[in-house]
C-alpha cells in the first residue's frame, strides 16, 4: 500500500489492503503495466550498451547497504567526539566519509544542529531529495503531499502530528533539499545518557529523529 | 484554488499549500520499485538522466497524471519519455520491447 500519491485521499490507517493501482500480488500474478515498462526501458538500455545488468544489480547492493544505522553512528560519533562533530557541521559529507560511508551520488550533506534555542526539520517540497547515502530510501510519508506542503508553513502543526510538541520560544527551521543539498538532522543527546558507550548511543539515534520529525529519547520507538 | 496558482507554479511545487494531516505510512519496495530505483541511480551515475531532468520529468507529465500515477510508477514513465526525446530508443522500440516481456511472462506462468 502508501504509494506515493500527490493527491489527499485517506489510504493512511489501513496497512492491509492492496496496492492501489495493482492487481492482489501471489506468486504467479502478471506484472502490472508499469513494471513491464520497467523491465523492457532496462533491457532496451543494456541491449544499446547504455548499461549493463550488473550496474543495476550492484545499485541495489548499495541501496540495501543503506540504513538510518549508518546515519545513528555518525550522530553518536558527534555526540562523544567535539573534534569531530565540528568537522560534521562543517562538512557533512566527507566527515561521513571519514567514517567509511560512502557517498555514492553527486549531493552535498549538510548537518543541522538541533539546539536548546533551535530545532531543525528536513522536507523536500518538490518531490523526495533525502540524505538517502546516511539513511537510505524515505518512508512513504516523506514523499507525500501533506508532509511536502505543510512542513514549509506549519511546521509545529506538523510536528505535534509526530507527537512533537516544542515550546514556543525554540525557533523551528526547516530546510528544503534539493536535487544536489541533502539535510541530515543531528538530534540534541537526551539526558541521562553521560558514559553511555557510542554503540549504546547510536541504538537510540532513530530515522525519524534525523529527520527532525522527533527527537532522540532514551526509548527508540520509531523506525 | 486561483489560476493564477497553476500559471505561476510547477506541479511538483507545493510547499506552503493546504493539505491534510500527515498518516505515517511507509511501505517496503516491491522488487521492481527496487530496480526503478536502482536504474534511475545508474541513469545520473552515467550522465543519461540526471536526478533534476527526472523530476522535470516527472513535472511533464501533468498535474493530472502526476495525481493519478504512484511514485515510482511516475519515474519510469517519465524515463521512457525523456529517452524518447533524447533517442535512446523510439516509442516503436518500448511498445515492441514491452510486448517481448509481456509474452515471455505469460510463457513462463504457462511451463
Amino acid at each position: 500500500m502508501a504509494h506515493d500519491h500527490d493527491h489527499d485521499h485517506d489510504h493512511g490507517h489501513d496497512h492491509d489492503h492492496d496496492h492501489d493501482h495493482h492487481a492482489p500480488i501471489t506468486a504467479d500474478a502478471a506484472p502490472g503495466y508499469y513494471e513491464v515498462m520497467e523491465t523492457a526501458v532496462r533491457e532496451i538500455l543494456i541491449a544499446k550498451g547504455y548499461l549493463t545488468a550488473n550496474d543495476i544489480r550492484r545499485q541495489i547492493e548499495v541501496l540495501d547497504s543503506r540504513t538510518p544505522a549508518l546515519g545513528a553512528a555518525v550522530v553518536a560519533r558527534a555526540w562523544t567526539d567535539p573534534a569531530f562533530k565540528a568537522r560534521l557541521l562543517e562538512n557533512g559529507r566527507t566527515a561521513c566519509e571519514e567514517l567509511g560511508i560512502s557517498f555514492y551520488d553527486d549531493t552535498q550533506l549538510i548537518v543541522l544542529e538541533n539546539t536548546a534555542e533551535v530545532h531543525n526539520l528536513i522536507v523536500c517540497t518538490l518531490c523526495s531529495c533525502y540524505p538517502r547515502p546516511v539513511l537510505g530510501l524515505p518512508p512513504d510519508w516523506y514523499k507525500l503531499k501533506p508532509y511536502r506542503a505543510r512542513a514549509v508553513s506549519e511546521p509545529r502543526k506538523v510536528l505535534a502530528e509526530f507527537g512533537t510538541i516544542l515550546p514556543d520560544d525554540v525557533e523551528i527551521r526547516v530546510s528544503d533539499s534539493t536535487a544536489v543539498i541533502r539535510y541530515l538532522v543531528l538530534p540534541r543527546r537526551p539526558e541521562g545518557t553521560e558514559g553511555w558507550s557510542e554503540a549504546q548511543l547510536a541504538a537510540i539515534v532513530t530515522r525519524d529523529a534525523m529527520i527532525g520529525v522527533i527527537p532522540a529519547t532514551l526509548e527508540k520507538e520509531a523506525a | 484554488m486561483p489560476t493564477q496558482d497553476f500559471v505561476s507554479r510547477l506541479p511538483n511545487d507545493i510547499g506552503g499549500f493546504e493539505a491534510g494531516s500527515v498518516q505515517r505510512v511507509e511501505h517496503v519496495l516491491e522488487p521492481w520499485e527496487k530496480r526503478c530505483h536502482a536504474l534511475a541511480d545508474v541513469l545520473d551515475f552515467k550522465k543519461l538522466i540526471n536526478t533534476e531532468e527526472k523530476r522535470k520529468g516527472v513535472e511533464a507529465l501533468g498535474e493530472t497524471l502526476i495525481g493519478k500515477l504512484p511514485y515510482y510508477e511516475r519515474w519510469i514513465v517519465a524515463f521512457a519519455n525523456i529517452s524518447f526525446t533524447k533517442g535512446f530508443f523510439t516509442p516503436t522500440e518500448l511498445a515492441e520491447k514491452m510486448a517481448e516481456v509481456e509474452a515471455h511472462f505469460a510463457e513462463q506462468q504457462a511451463g
